[in-house]
């Protein structure tokens, strides 16, 4: 299908002789919101490296809206990546951190996107104020503006919801809601399966670095805890 | 040019950074003063053997201030995995290298004015002239180190012994850079303003060419997985 | 190298014939030389030791560039198997030149630019050998030791440029062509051919162990992986 966003193909991953993916085949559509689960050292996160054009496969390949992200720069700049690192800097305030990821994209109307990222995220009041006084819950808010401030067609989500109470986890969950309704097409990866069911209308699982388990998804949060409890391993 | 648009952010962002927490510069420059006040007792300095041995004095604190200073360059952006950020960023990755790289060519720079001063003082210099030809050498000479230190200062980010190992590679590399620094300096110092200085600094400019076009290439491939 | 491979029969043995030919001509067959004597001799192993050295360092630096443009391991491995024999032959280099050097030149060591030159080489494979052995984890140490093995061989012309702008004055070394009567230089001809032939042969079986090294790697992960179930 040439309107997948997300094409892979064969894509494997090796580090040295362990393997992390083995020939993984995928390919998600414009607008889908794909949980991506697996126990952990599944090979989650390196799959979501590879769609963010951090890391390259060892064989097979990844394409993003039909481009390589490793070697296009235009296909990159269509992907965003919330993870439960901030990617942000502590040392600059918040405003700075939003004007020098804007200056990186190159965006043209710079300062009234990030007049507008704040804003959204409500921390318009501590624009100033350097990061290393943020909360846990402020930062991965800006951390969220920070991702979304190109307005990506991809948002790539790792754990983003690690570290946050329960009123900044409604919050995120409330903003996902309203980029899926947008068409942005979203993979997340968490073991948060309760706020993950609400958000994601397909579910991939993985295991070993192969992918046992795709299916299109719209059940209840516990259905969702049932349906991956076989390949998460015994339970805690 | 976008390239040049992107660069110019990661330096200015590093700068910014830089002089809020001055948590790179301080230490440097108090290093580099204790070299001289090392090699002044080591040596028994001062006087007739500056000119032999001064140089090589001056480069060395210089030489292990960028050691200390390019083995943090690349910390904060390990802190918070913001170099994933950088490295998704659209547009050739060299202009993170170059960014990181003028960066700790400031930093460098700015150690190497505040050293002068006490060298001076330290081996009974007066200023003259010869200062102006010395900071041509300080721009090329720190150009070549942070050219090769920041590449090795990228892949050695990554590794588990990342202290040991940034001596280790940069400091054999450099040699050719050092050596030439070290005669440059000694020519100023002592007035002579020859074909030979000539020479050095052509070498400087050479070995800052080489490092950087190779570093532009080859960044990539240091810092993805 | 396979065994069943006839590269594999033959090469030791033949290697095993030219180093004693390459004796032979060294020590028997070339004619004492008139200034230096008998000292002269190590000149045979130290010039063919010296370009060895650097072929294989050209051999690190075509292994690199090659696996990072087709991530293949086998080019890895050439890279990796050629910088510790580089190193070895560096090693013979500067052992050999010191031992001449005294009888000669009255001191072991001088600050002259052809041995200083190769003493930066040097110390520059063995600091690529030294982030290869401890410094990468797995994963990532071929793609970090083909960024470095690159860089590294680019460095050597300004290695040589700059130690000679810097010792110019010092140039003891003696140069080529001078005064070589046709024997001493098919001695060393022969030599030279003895020389690359061991190359060849401790090239072929170190890559056969560093293939080896990897299939028990790979076996060991494997048993890991079930031994997860």
């Amino acid at each position: 299908m040439a309107d997948d966003d997300i094409v892979i193909e064969g894509a494997s991953k090796h580090f040295a002789s362990f393997v992390a993916l083995r020939s993984i085949e995928l390919r998600i559509g414009r607008g889908q919101f794909v949980l991506l689960a697996g126990a952990n050292g599944a090979g989650k996160s390196t799959l979501l490296r590879l769609l963010a054009g951090i890391s390259r496969p060892s064989s097979g390949r990844v394409l993003i809206a039909g481009q390589d992200p490793q070697r296009y720069a235009e296909a990159r700049a269509s992907i965003g990546l919330l993870s439960h690192h901030t990617l942000l800097y502590d040392d600059l305030s918040a405003n700075e951190n939003l004007t020098f990821f804007a200056r990186l994209y190159a965006l043209p109307d710079a300062a009234q996107r990030v007049e507008e990222a704040l804003e959204q995220v409500g921390l318009t009041e501590q624009r100033h104020r350097r990061l290393r006084g943020f909360s846990r819950g402020m930062r991965q808010r800006l951390a969220l503006a920070r991702a979304t401030l190109h307005r990506p067609t991809i948002l790539l989500l790792d754990e983003p919801f690690t570290g946050l109470d329960q009123l900044a986890c409604d919050a995120l969950n409330e903003r996902l809601r309203t980029l899926k309704t947008a068409d942005c097409t979203c993979v997340m990866v968490t073991h948060r399966l309760q706020e993950a069911a609400e958000l994601a209308d397909r579910l991939v699982v993985l295991g070993k670095g192969r992918i046992c388990h795709d299916e299109a998804w719209s059940g209840s949060p516990q259905a969702l805890i049932d349906t991956c409890a076989p390949f998460l391993g015994a339970p805690r | 040019m976008s390239f040049w648009q992107r660069t110019l952010a990661i330096l200015r962002k590093d700068l910014i950074a830089e002089w809020r927490t001055k948590e790179r510069l301080s230490p440097m420059a108090f290093f580099s003063l204790l070299v001289l006040l090392v090699f002044n007792f080591s040596f028994e300095l001062g006087g007739a053997a500056l000119h032999e041995i001064g140089p090589g004095v001056l480069w060395s604190a210089f030489v292990f201030a960028s050691l200390l200073g390019l083995s943090r360059s690349f910390a904060d952006e390990r802190e918070n995995h913001s170099l994933d950020a950088l490295l998704m960023a659209p547009g050739d990755r060299g202009a993170i290298y170059l960014g990181k790289m003028l960066g700790n060519l400031v930093s460098l720079l700015f150690i190497e004015v505040i050293c002068l001063p006490f060298f001076a003082l330290f081996f009974n210099l007066s200023p003259g002239f010869f200062l102006l030809p010395l900071l041509g050498v300080f721009v090329l000479g720190s150009a070549c180190l942070s050219a090769a230190g920041t590449l090795f200062a990228a892949m050695s980010s990554t590794m588990r012994l990342r202290e040991l190992l940034l001596p280790l590679l940069l400091l054999p590399m450099i040699l050719p850079a050092l050596i030439s620094c070290v005669e440059a300096t000694g020519l100023v110092l002592s007035n002579r303003f020859d074909a030979n200085l000539f020479s050095h600094l052509k070498m400087l400019a050479v070995y800052a060419i080489v490092f950087v076009s190779l570093s532009l290439m080859l960044f990539e491939y240091a810092v993805e997985e | 190298m396979n065994a069943h491979n006839p590269l594999a029969k033959v090469l030791p043995a033949l290697t095993f014939t030219a180093m004693l030919l390459a004796l032979g001509a060294a020590f028997l067959y070339a004619p004492t030389e008139s200034v230096m004597g008998d000292t002269q001799r190590i000149f045979y192993f130290h010039v063919p030791a010296a370009i060895t050295a650097f072929i294989c360092f050209f051999l690190v630096f075509l292994g690199s560039a090659q696996y990072l443009r087709t991530r293949q391991a086998r080019w890895d491995r050439l890279a990796l198997c050629s910088a510790e024999l580089g190193v070895l032959f560096g090693l013979i280099v500067l052992v050999s030149g010191p031992l001449w050097a005294k009888p000669i030149w009255g001191v072991y060591w001088r600050w002259e630019p052809r041995l200083t030159s190769m003493l930066i080489t040097f110390a520059i494979y063995v600091a690529y050998l030294m982030v290869r052995q401890h410094g990468a984890n797995a994963g990532q140490a071929p793609r970090l030791a083909a960024v470095l093995g690159i860089v590294a061989f680019a460095n050597v012309p300004l290695v040589y440029y700059s130690v000679d702008l810097w010792a110019a004055d010092q140039q003891l070394h003696p140069q080529r062509n001078v005064g070589l009567q046709p024997e001493m230089r098919y001695a060393l001809w022969m030599c030279f051919i003895a020389h690359f032939l061991l190359l060849a042969l401790l090239l072929l079986r170190r890559l056969d162990l560093a293939r080896a090294e990897e299939a028990v790697e790979k076996l060991r992960q494997r048993a890991l992986a079930k031994a997860d179930y």
